[in-house]
């Protein structure tokens, strides 16, 4: 097997370039937004009959149940497994890869499952502050008003045209979600978007 | 823009939504037995009705699942969605002739 | 030429008849194609005692809502051979119907964006060439010298790596064409007959002997349907099935500008198209919507869309204000071609589904469609799109050609 150590050396993320577009171009005040890469979360796509006797010791190994209903979030620190179908998953996680599908693939065998590692599938962009809403509500399609879109929800959408994973933290706290080769197209769609709810945090930093 | 409720993520903008067609259109059980008239009937012949049409669409923009609905294709208003395992539900004659149902809307 | 002005034409071009008990050929449909069947029924074979119904008023459905592109560029030579008799049509109608209806040879730019794109666009160069129709492969800088507003800088998305032209391709004032085409109708003794709806056929077996009508009981022995978008509803008043789906089909204009774009612009790869009337609106369109629909209407998002494509090809219209948007249905066919010829019944036939491009294709489909039903027999520039291709296999795939609506 190759030596991951060397690879995660080498490995670059999806935004890695834009850092320091982002931080500068991220908004203070009010309204404050802050963008930011969270890179190289863990991700686990599961597929697997809900209920079923692999169900039941998938969620063993996750120490959570895997949820049931569209827009929920289940997990409390360790893993967070998000719902993207009925029978479909994404577990996040900053536990190591290879040992949580590992332990996933164990726990599935001799069942009907699939459990894929889809790390480099998507980046994690986190959208903060208190004009963070109303930011992704000028390319979200979907009701994003509290009323509608509650704290730790998490559903698959679009920004800006393109499809991404929004999951709402609490009300100051978005991570939206885009394929690797979209992200820096929602990257430049975010720092243009933000651009009108305050001064920009190069121009106050001086930087 | 057409509001469509995916039977499992709710009510989603048509924009997260791909279109398939005719709805409950069965892949013929012996195809090599089919005359070329049959063939071509099941291959590119479709209903095409003016009024109530159960048809196919995917959530792609959301959870990646085919689903039906029943759309009337003068008001375009979905009149209901259900899943691939359930039977095509019951449209009222009122509604099929006029594409209102009672007391307006 | 002697042609009238628009706008000094008379106050009525054709009278306002009742119907008659009986014809000898009836066309359903008073759009372009049954104007243009009734015209060429008359002119050509001589029957003069015919009826056009129309179940709304004249020339009040996709007639009134096209984009009047007019080309002849198609792939197949099926299609080159109908589409290029038309393109010849139009070229001699102003001075045959005596009617300036602004036939305006502009040339047509279809652009390629990807090298496939432009493999597949010189290939219907070469194709249109060895067909006779007048057809050029242009560069990037060769197009803008035809076309100066279009961005042809690399650093787009999708850059223009060149274009297919030709130059006697064009536009016409749609409604102009339809009060020509129904002007010479009426002269001839063609009684057009308006608000009247065809609610069904009546048949001795399977032979059609007359339809019902909203306006009463009309016998005829030779019918036929040109009722682009209720092809499939007229079909299942008849008794059998046509291999179409009807779409929405969108488009829009800006206000009145001054001249800017002197030819006609179409990009699959973006997709959309772009022509600028003669008044000064920029006319624009693209694809259907994608759901079966008869409502004359569409989704707004796709408006948006071919607003932002149009943007992306024409960086100058960034300040100009859409006027309006409207929309028709359109019969598209699995292979994108359309249908004409012959159907299950006997006396009975169909001019359909030409999905979003029949406007230029008017003369000649009323050519074919009026020998068919003058004679009982297809037209050779027909044959190849009778209903049977479906059972034979035998498509005539236009989806290259005909890949933005238009």
């Amino acid at each position: 097997m190759a030596d991951l150590t060397t690879l995660q050396g080498l490995r670059r993320s999806p935004l890695q370039d834009m850092a320091a577009e982002l931080r500068n171009g991220s908004v203070q005040g009010d309204r404050a937004v802050l963008l930011r890469e969270w890179p190289f979360l863990t991700m686990v796509n599961i597929r697997v009959e809900p209920g079923s006797e692999t169900a039941g010791r998938i969620e063993g190994v996750l120490g959570a149940s895997l949820p049931q209903q569209c827009g929920d979030v289940t997990g409390d620190g360790a893993h967070s497994v998000l719902w993207l179908g009925p029978d479909e998953w994404l577990v996040i996680s900053q536990a190591a890869p290879e040992s949580l599908v590992g332990s996933l693939q164990s726990a599935a065998e001799g069942g009907r499952a699939q459990i894929v590692d889809v790390s480099a599938n998507r980046t994690v962009v986190e959208v903060t502050g208190p004009g963070a809403r109303e930011v992704l509500e000028k390319g979200c399609p979907t009701d994003l008003h509290p009323r509608a879109f509650a704290d730790n929800t998490a559903i698959s959408t679009s920004l800006a045209r393109v499809p991404v994973l929004l999951w709402k933290v609490d009300a100051n706290t978005f991570r939206v979600m885009p394929r690797a080769s979209l992200a820096s197209y929602v990257g430049v769609w975010l720092l243009d978007a933000v651009a009108e709810f305050g001064p920009r945090a190069s121009a106050v930093e001086g930087v | 823009m057409l509001q469509i409720k995916c039977p499992w993520c709710g009510l989603r903008d048509e924009t997260e939504y791909k279109y398939g067609g005719q709805a409950h259109v069965a892949y013929p059980e012996d195809p090599a037995a089919l005359s070329d008239e049959e063939w071509a009937q099941y291959l590119f012949f479709r209903d095409n009705p003016k009024g109530p049409f159960a048809e196919r669409w995917v959530h792609s923009g959301g959870c990646r699942k085919w689903f039906n609905a029943v759309r009337d294709t003068r008001t375009y208003e979905v009149l209901a969605v259900y899943t691939n395992n359930d039977p095509r539900p019951e449209i009222s004659p009122e509604i099929t002739a006029t594409g209102v149902a009672a007391g307006g809307q | 030429m002697a042609n009238s002005m628009p706008g000094e034409h008379p106050e009525w071009l054709w009278r306002d008849p009742d119907p008659k008990s009986s014809y000898d050929a009836v066309v359903i449909g008073g759009g372009g194609h049954g104007l243009a069947t009734a015209y060429y029924l008359a002119k050509n074979h001589g029957m003069t005692n015919i009826a056009i119904l129309e179940k709304g008023w004249l020339a009040g459905g996709n007639m009134a809502r096209n984009t009047t592109i007019i080309r002849s560029n198609y792939l197949w030579d099926e299609s080159a051979a109908i589409y290029e008799h038309a393109l010849k049509l139009w070229e001699q109608l102003p001075e045959e119907l005596d009617y300036d209806f602004l036939f305006s040879q502009r040339g047509v730019l279809n652009l390629a964006h990807s090298l496939q794109d432009v493999r597949d666009s010189v290939r219907r160069v070469e194709a249109n060439r060895l067909n006779g129709v007048d057809a050029e492969w242009l560069t990037a800088e060769e197009v803008a010298k035809v076309c100066p507003i279009i961005n042809i800088s690399p650093d787009v998305r999708y850059p223009v790596l060149g274009a297919t032209y030709q130059p006697r391709a064009g536009i016409a004032k749609h409604d102009h064409v339809a009060w020509a085409f129904a002007r010479a109708c009426d002269a001839m003794g063609v009684d057009i007959i308006q608000n009247c709806e065809v609610t069904g056929f009546i048949k001795d077996g399977n032979r059609v002997t007359g339809v019902e009508t909203t306006r009463g009981r009309i016998l005829s022995d030779t019918v036929g349907m040109v009722a682009a978008g209720h092809s499939s509803v007229l079909a299942e008043k008849a008794g059998f099935r046509l291999p179409v789906q009807s779409h929405p089909l969108q488009a829009l204009v800006s206000e009145l500008y001054e001249p800017v774009h002197p030819t006609v612009v179409m990009s699959n790869y973006v997709h959309v198209y772009v022509s600028q009337a003669h008044k000064g609106e920029l006319v624009m369109g693209a694809g259907v919507d994608q759901y079966n629909g008869y409502g004359q209407r569409g989704s707004f998002h796709v408006i948006e869309h071919q607003m932002a494509a149009a943007l992306e090809l024409f960086p100058i219209f960034g300040r100009a204000h859409l006027l309006r948007t409207w929309g028709g249905i359109v019969d598209v066919c699995p292979d994108a071609s359309p249908i004409i010829g012959a159907t299950p019944v006997d006396g009975l036939y169909v001019n359909a589904g030409w999905g979003t491009g029949g406007f230029k294709a008017t003369p000649a489909a009323g050519w074919v469609m009026a020998h068919t039903m003058a004679t009982g027999e297809s037209h050779e520039l027909n044959q190849p799109f009778g209903l049977e291709r479906f059972t034979t296999g035998h498509l005539i795939d236009e989806h290259g050609a005909a890949g933005v609506a238009h």
